[in-house]
Parts: structure tokens; C-alpha cells; sequence
């Protein structure tokens, strides 16, 4: 069932028009990876569909057209955002930073911290530095917090801005093993956006190639690798 | 370092030190209008002004990092906003503390909706052209018949008579009265209260979903958002508190001294920059800093009051200040900030917290306690 679709979307920052009109899918329990290079668009097309800037077109999320709905209903509604950076509140601890995360959630304070101590099991490093300002953890941790601090708004749908930026390669690995038993174990849909082609497309459903704006290739990660003019074009390997 | 202490978050030994500092205060609140001088008395109380005009421009500036160089204009609001409706109106001076509240609220607000778009220097340009606009807007000949203009308005605070109350407790009355002669106290008190409920307003705000989004937004506003927290709201009610909460110590000083004028120091951008000066040398961002720093400041300038006359100088540092015609107060302040930034850039609280951490060792509370659902499960666990 299809989950979040976007049909024209375009966006831009004043006078310049970045996206000009991108038709995209994301269905239920589906890991969705965009490539794209630098300024092809990648994080205007997270920053439209979360809502932090203006946008035309449309954009429907579980049947419903949200491309005029706030930020906050947008997160209410589950969709959760890991920004581009990590994008962590450095001053605020680790706890505090994912308590952060469940800003919008109107449920009882026992619940989000039941939350808390879940996703702590699965992200046992955060819980060992509970305490700490998130300032003070390594990239990768810093990488983590970002995305169980997006879980603790209970999102379905969870929107990944490069979280491999500025990470080493291992790290980098262990990261993506993490979204993909995410979306294995709790049902969570993934629309990820990436330069690393080669570690994203394996554990993507489909794939889509961004260029200048606009959506020039799509298709499993097997019917784009296996088109040698695309992989040579766009994927470089 | 290897006699460290430990103390563990709320732990026995955490909550005995709470009690014992919560016992020192409470001491030291009472003994300085009952034993205190008269001078002393007055110092404190201008003290607690001065903090809690701070405390309202930390809960902006320290925690949503929005800078505001108009706070001087909020603090006159309440200093006229009692003024006018106690001269004017005949209103007991009590009665306009709220209204000098909402009225700054609404100012707040109102100077918050151009704060949403713009940051850094240029709100700082846009709040300091409210700070210069202020004095000037009093002034203006159109509102006169309102403000009475540059000649200001007397009689802005309590008529005192032999026929007002005392509130004594059995014979002993630290509270002071509106009689006339044992007045100090009284005012006291009420900068005490006004600093206490400022206090907790910044608390709960800070302490709260709304203070983590707070930092959020002063952090990484984008990430804020895309978390869910409405950064126009947030910001527009934030700058309105802080506004309101800046008029209280305003209506004080109006029914304190009991004449206002539109050129008095704090009025004017001088006193946006001195609650500035107090906020960033206690400690910004922490709630305990405006109140150390309000105090610093103001011994620092009662002490040095008279330093204008050379042999007035303790010996040991006259060569330093003999040369100043005038009292050199706001300038020793102002070195101690220099060296300050230097040394302890979280101001006087961070640099307690930095010598504290020399030999205290504080354990934090282990991941998820003192949650319902871990007790809950507790017992299916053993």
C-alpha cells in the first residue's frame, strides 16, 4: 500500500527553483533510497515533504494531501525526519535529545519514557551516555541519537538526509544494518537519501536517481545496476 | 585528585545538600531586614530587581538564543504602566503589577513577530531600536497629557500613614510596613517574591517539553522543527513572558522610589545592556546565573559608590582607580567581565560548576528511572 506519494513536487529557495517536479513513491515497509549528487536536490525533497519549507505540488501521505499541513502536524502524523548533519541539540543530554524528539507525542510521560528505554536497547551506546551532552559524542553516535531521537516520535515513515555524511565506511555500514533491522523488526518505511550508491542500494526496495531536480531513473536496485549506462553514469562502479 | 566525593543525583547526600543551601537562604533572606543596614536593605532589593529583569532576558537570550537589546523599554513599560495608573487613575500600586505583566506581554509579542524572521545582529538592531525609541515615545508631546513628558510623574507609590497595617508575628516583624518609617523591608520582601515567582516561571518553562525545545531551536532551529516544535509559537509566547516578566522589577522601581522619568538609567538602552552585562557575567542559560550576577553587580557598585574621592580608595588598590573622577564601579564590572570571558566563559555559575567538578564527582541516575513503567515491570523481572 502506498504509503507517502508525491506528484509535481517542486520546491525552491526565492528565485531559484531546485525541484521542478518529482513524482515519488514510498510504500508500506519499504526501504526507498534517492541518489543524487550535490545540489541535485536530495534535501530539498526531505525538507519539502517534512514541511520546513514552501512547496507546490502534490504530496500525499497515507491517502490524505499534507503539501499544506505544518511541520508539526506533518511529525504528528508520522512522518519523522533524521536532518542532513545529524542536527543534534548539542547542549541538551543524550536523554534529553530524544525526549526532544517526542515534542509532538500528547500521551503520558510514562509512555515516552517506556519509549526511551526501548529504543535504549537498541541503541545501547546512547544508554551508556544517557547523561551526556550530545556535543560530546563521536559522529557516528551523534548519527544514532539523530535517528532514536526520530523514533521517539513513533513515526511510520522515516526520512533519512544522508546519514552517512563525514562517516567512516564502518561505521557507515553498522548504521545502515540499523535502519534496515528498523524497518525488518518494526515495520518502519525508509526513504533514505545518499551519495554512497554502493552501500545504499543494497538494502533498498527500489531506487530512485536524482538529477538537477529531476527524477531521471528509477526501478530495484537490480534493474539499475544491471542498465550499464545508468550504473556508469550515476552509481560509478 | 584522589580524595574524590561522590555524590549520587538524588541520593541521600544530594537531597542534605539541597536542604542545608535551601536552609542558608532562607536565613540569610531573614536576617538582612531585620539585622541588616539600612543601605544593605536597599542594595538587596535593588539587587532583586536587577535579577529578575535578567532572569526574564535569559529565558530569551540564554536558553532560545534571541538576542534582545529592548529590555530596557520592557522594564520601562512597567515602571510607566504603574506610574500612569497610580498617578492618574489612582489605582493601588499592587493592582498594576498584573496589568504592567499583560500590558508587556502584548509588547512582547507584538516585537516578536519580526524576531521570527531574523536573528543575530539584526534582531539585536531591531530590539535596540525599540530600547532608543522608548525614552523618546515617553517624551513625545502627543502623549504628554499621559506621561507628563521629560518632567516624569511623582507620586507613583504608596501613600504611607499612621492608619496602614504592620503585619508582625507575635511582637517580631521582619516584614516591614507602609507606615512610613520601616519601609525598606517592606519592598524588600516584594522584590524577594517578585524574584521567586520570576524564578519559577523560568523554571517550569526551562525544565519542561517547552524549555527542551527551547535549547532545540536555539541548537539547530531546523532540526527543532522538523521535530514538530512550532517555532513561531514558541518563540511568540517565549518573548512574551520575557517581556512581562521584565516589567515587574520596572513597577517596583516605580512604586519604590516614587518618581519616574523617562531619561533614568534603567529606562534607557544603558540598562538593556546593564541586565545584558549581569546575565552573561552570572552565568547565561543557567538559572541560577542572573541572581549571582545581580549581586556581584550591585556590591561591586555600592561598594565603590564613593571611589570617586581618592582617599575613599582602600590603600592596596588606589593607584589603580585614583585617576577616575568618577566612581570606577561599572568599570572594575566591566574588567571583571573580560576576564570572566577569559577564564569562564558560563560566567560565575559555569566557573562554580568547573571548580565544583575539581572534587566532586556527581553520579547521574541510571537510563530510565524513576518511570512508572520500569516499576511496573520491576516485580515480573525478579
Amino acid at each position: 500500500m502506498t504509503l507517502l506519494r508525491t506528484q509535481g513536487l517542486t520546491a525552491g529557495y526565492g528565485p531559484l527553483t531546485v525541484l521542478e517536479g518529482i513524482d515519488i513513491e514510498v510504500n508500506e515497509g519499504e526501504i526507498v533510497v534517492m541518489l543524487g549528487a550535490n545540489g541535485a536536490g536530495k534535501t530539498t525533497t526531505m525538507r519539502a515533504i517534512s514541511g520546513v519549507m514552501p512547496r507546490q505540488g502534490i504530496i500525499e501521505y497515507e491517502g490524505r494531501a499534507i503539501q499544506k499541513a505544518s511541520p508539526d502536524a506533518i511529525v504528528r502524523g508520522g512522518i519523522a525526519q533524521v536532518p542532513q548533519g545529524r542536527g543534534t541539540f548539542p547542549e541538551l543530554s543524550v536523554a534529553d535529545n530524544m525526549r526532544a524528539g517526542a515534542y509532538v507525542r500528547r500521551d503520558s510521560a510514562a509512555s515516552v519514557q517506556a519509549d526511551l528505554e526501548k529504543w535504549f536497547e537498541v541503541f545501547p551506546r546512547l544508554a551508556e551516555r544517557h547523561a551526556q551532552r550530545a556535543g560530546s559524542l563521536s559522529g557516528g553516535e551523534q548519527q544514532m541519537l539523530a535517528i532514536a531521537r526520530a523514533l521517539m516520535s513513533r513515526p511510520k515513515l522515516l526520512l533519512c538526509d544522508e546519514p552517512s555524511m563525514g562517516l567512516a565506511p564502518l561505521i557507515t555500514q553498522e548504521l545502515f544494518h540499523v535502519i534496515e533491522r528498523l524497518n525488518r523488526d518494526e515495520g518502519l518505511s525508509v526513504l533514505l537519501v545518499e551519495q554512497n550508491a554502493n552501500l545504499a542500494m543494497h538494502m533498498a526496495s527500489r531506487v530512485y536517481l536524482l538529477e538537477t531536480g529531476r527524477i531521471v531513473a528509477s526501478g530495484s536496485a537490480a534493474e539499475l545496476g544491471a542498465d550499464d549506462t545508468i550504473r556508469k553514469a550515476y552509481l560509478g562502479f | 585528585m584522589s580524595a574524590r566525593i561522590i555524590i549520587k543525583s538524588g541520593g541521600r547526600a544530594s537531597w542534605a545538600i539541597r536542604a542545608a543551601a535551601a536552609a542558608a537562604v532562607v536565613a540569610l533572606l531573614l536576617w538582612i531586614p531585620t539585622r541588616g543596614s539600612d543601605s544593605l536593605i536597599d542594595t538587596c532589593t535593588t539587587a532583586a530587581m536587577l535579577m529578575a529583569a535578567a532572569m526574564s532576558l535569559n529565558l530569551l537570550l540564554g536558553y532560545t538564543g534571541q538576542i534582545s537589546l529592548g529590555h530596557s523599554a520592557f522594564f520601562g513599560i512597567g515602571v510607566y504602566t504603574t506610574a500612569i495608573a497610580v498617578t492618574r487613575w489612582g489605582w493601588s500600586p499592587f493592582v498594576t503589577l498584573p496589568v504592567a505583566f499583560a500590558v508587556a506581554f502584548v509588547v512582547g509579542l507584538l516585537v516578536s513577530l519580526p524576531a521570527l524572521r531574523i536573528k543575530g545582529v539584526y534582531l539585536a538592531l531591531v530590539t535596540l531600536a525599540l530600547g532608543l525609541v522608548f525614552p523618546a515615545f515617553i517624551k513625545w508631546p502627543k502623549i504628554e497629557w499621559l506621561t507628563n513628558g521629560s518632567r516624569g510623574l511623582d507620586q507613583t507609590g504608596f501613600k504611607f500613614s499612621k492608619d496602614n497595617p504592620t503585619y508582625e508575628l507575635f511582637g517580631w516583624n521582619p516584614w516591614g510596613n507602609l507606615r512610613g518609617q520601616n519601609v525598606k523591608p517592606f519592598y524588600f520582601w516584594v522584590g524577594v517574591l517578585m524574584v521567586v515567582f520570576v524564578y519559577l516561571v523560568c523554571r517550569g518553562v526551562v525544565k519542561s517539553r517547552v524549555g527542551r525545545s527551547l535549547v532545540a531551536i536555539r541548537d539547530n532551529s531546523t532540526a527543532a522543527a522538523v521535530m514538530g516544535v512550532n517555532l513561531a509559537v514558541t518563540k511568540g509566547i517565549v518573548f512574551g513572558l520575557s517581556a512581562a516578566m521584565c516589567a515587574l522589577p520596572g513597577s517596583l522601581s516605580a512604586i519604590r522610589t516614587g518618581t519616574v522619568t523617562p531619561d533614568s538609567a534603567l529606562l534607557t538602552v544603558a540598562g538593556s545592556i546593564t541586565f545584558l552585562v549581569i546575565m552573561v557575567v552570572g552565568g547565561s542559560g543557567s538559572l541560577w546565573g542572573p541572581v549571582m550576577g545581580a549581586i556581584v553587580y550591585q556590591f561591586i557598585i555600592e561598594r565603590t559608590g564613593d571611589w570617586s574621592d581618592p582617599d575613599k580608595i582602600p590603600g592596596a588598590v588606589r593607584p589603580l582607580f585614583s585617576w577616575s573622577d568618577v566612581a570606577p564601579g561599572g568599570g572594575i564590572f566591566a574588567m571583571a567581565l573580560i576576564l570572566l570571558m577569559f577564564f569562564a566563559p558560563f560566567g560565575i555559575v559555569g566557573l562554580w560548576h568547573k571548580l565544583v567538578a575539581k572534587v566532586v564527582t556527581v553520579v547521574p541516575k541510571p537510563a530510565g528511572t524513576t518511570s512508572l513503567v520500569r516499576e511496573e515491570t520491576a516485580p515480573a523481572e525478579s
